[in-house]
């Protein structure tokens, strides 16, 4: 799989990498950013999914 | 209704746009002394290893936030509040202006506390409080790799802010030292455990850790700069990172009840019922200061939702994980709180 996109929290700058997932909240790498559940947060600040931008 | 802001980190920033999503027509001011923008703080920890920092660092320019009609007045500095009159007097860059309020947010955040024994080596060594800090920091070590040569660092704080800078520095590919009193890194927020291999973790990117190190002071030494500890070593830069202190001092000289912060009960109400405060400055009855980001924000948008009279209570601690911003590494235990 290539073409991973990165997705930035617009509240703290934290960074979401399709390819890396997010260990901590249990996201397995490869996940795309529109399959993680809708009620994740951001594990810096607590911002919502919905405050994720994709990064270009 | 007025509510005038104080400070442009994230806890200032999330509560004046929670609070105008839920009071489209309240009149609102943050003044702040900033001038490039919401930026992300946490960020600042990543400052050497990311070439694009500078820009990539801003989260929201200023106007974005104009566009939701907050007035925002930057580059500007409060010099006193008057509880009894309900102003602040601000002085901004082209003008000093006295602000009434109906209620005032005070969400100053912390500058970096620096051990009085340094304090008289100020123009000697280097701190990373702001993206101010770290623009200058940037510049320096551009000026070595310009002639191809890299800096060598002493950093002084081993704890969070010193290690993430240790690492960040070290991934980077410049020599660093870094000196830390206690006998173990982190100590106030890991266990042993996680100490020892945050430890071999920095070793392994190639920090020089000295522990049990009680530095006495600085010296300058030609073009170095020598950090004494009874033995005396010399480095390009020193960076100091030895803990924050909550800017306090306003809310002192207008007469609020201040401890290590600005204190507030669990509404986050300081000892005047119109004023507020919140994230770095705000001590709780519990004696905490919630210093990270989470916990931030949730006062900011608790505190916006009590205002605009849609919470009632009191604001309760969310649970969070802090996590230090070292290159390879993962505590295994919680951090401490």
């Amino acid at each position: 799989m290539s073409d991973f996109k990165k997705y930035r929290c617009s509240v703290c700058g934290h960074i979401y990498d399709e390819a890396e997932g997010d260990f901590d909240t249990g996201i397995e790498p490869g996940t795309r950013f529109e399959d993680i559940p809708d009620d994740w947060r951001c594990p810096e600040c607590g911002a919502e999914k919905s405050a994720y931008e994709l990064m270009e | 209704m007025h509510i005038v802001i104080i400070g442009s980190g994230v806890g200032g920033v999330s509560f004046v746009e929670k609070y105008r999503a839920l009071c489209p027509d309240a009149r609102l001011t943050l003044i702040t002394r900033e001038n490039d923008g919401y930026y992300s703080r946490p960020l600042l920890s990543r400052g050497f290893s990311t070439d694009t920092i500078e820009q990539s660092i801003i989260l929201k320019p200023f106007d974005k936030l104009r566009a939701q009609s907050i007035d925002i007045i930057s580059a500007a500095e409060v010099t006193a509040i008057n509880p009894a009159e309900r102003t602040v007097a601000v002085n901004g860059p082209d003008q000093q202006t006295l602000l009434s309020y109906d209620k005032l947010i005070l969400a100053q955040g912390s500058s970096a506390f620096i051990p009085p024994p340094f304090r008289p080596y100020d123009e000697l060594f280097f701190r990373l409080n702001n993206l101010v800090d770290l623009k200058k920091l940037r510049r320096f070590r551009q000026g070595f790799l310009d002639r191809n040569r890299r800096p060598a660092w002493a950093i002084i704080g081993g704890g969070l802010i010193g290690c993430e800078v240790a690492s960040d520095l070290a991934v980077s590919g410049d020599p660093v030292t870094l000196y830390h009193a206690s006998g173990r890194l982190m100590e106030r927020q890991l266990v042993t455990e996680d100490s020892v291999s945050l430890l071999n973790v920095l070793k392994g990117s190639g920090v020089k850790v000295l522990l049990h190190q009680a530095v006495q002071g600085f010296s300058r030494e030609g073009d170095k700069v020598s950090v004494n500890t009874g033995v005396s070593a010399a480095f390009d830069a020193v960076i100091v990172a030895t803990g924050f202190k909550p800017r306090t001092e306003l809310a002192e000289q207008a007469g609020l009840e201040t401890g290590r912060g600005i204190k507030v009960n669990q509404r986050l109400q300081t000892s005047d019922e119109h004023i507020y405060a919140l994230g770095d400055v705000a001590e709780l009855p519990n004696g905490k200061l919630y210093a990270f980001i989470l916990p931030i924000r949730n006062q900011a948008l608790w505190l916006a939702g009590f205002l605009a009279g849609q919470e009632s209570g009191d604001w309760q601690p969310p649970a969070f994980n802090p996590k230090a911003k070292v290159h390879g590494f993962e505590a295994t235990h919680p951090y401490l709180f």
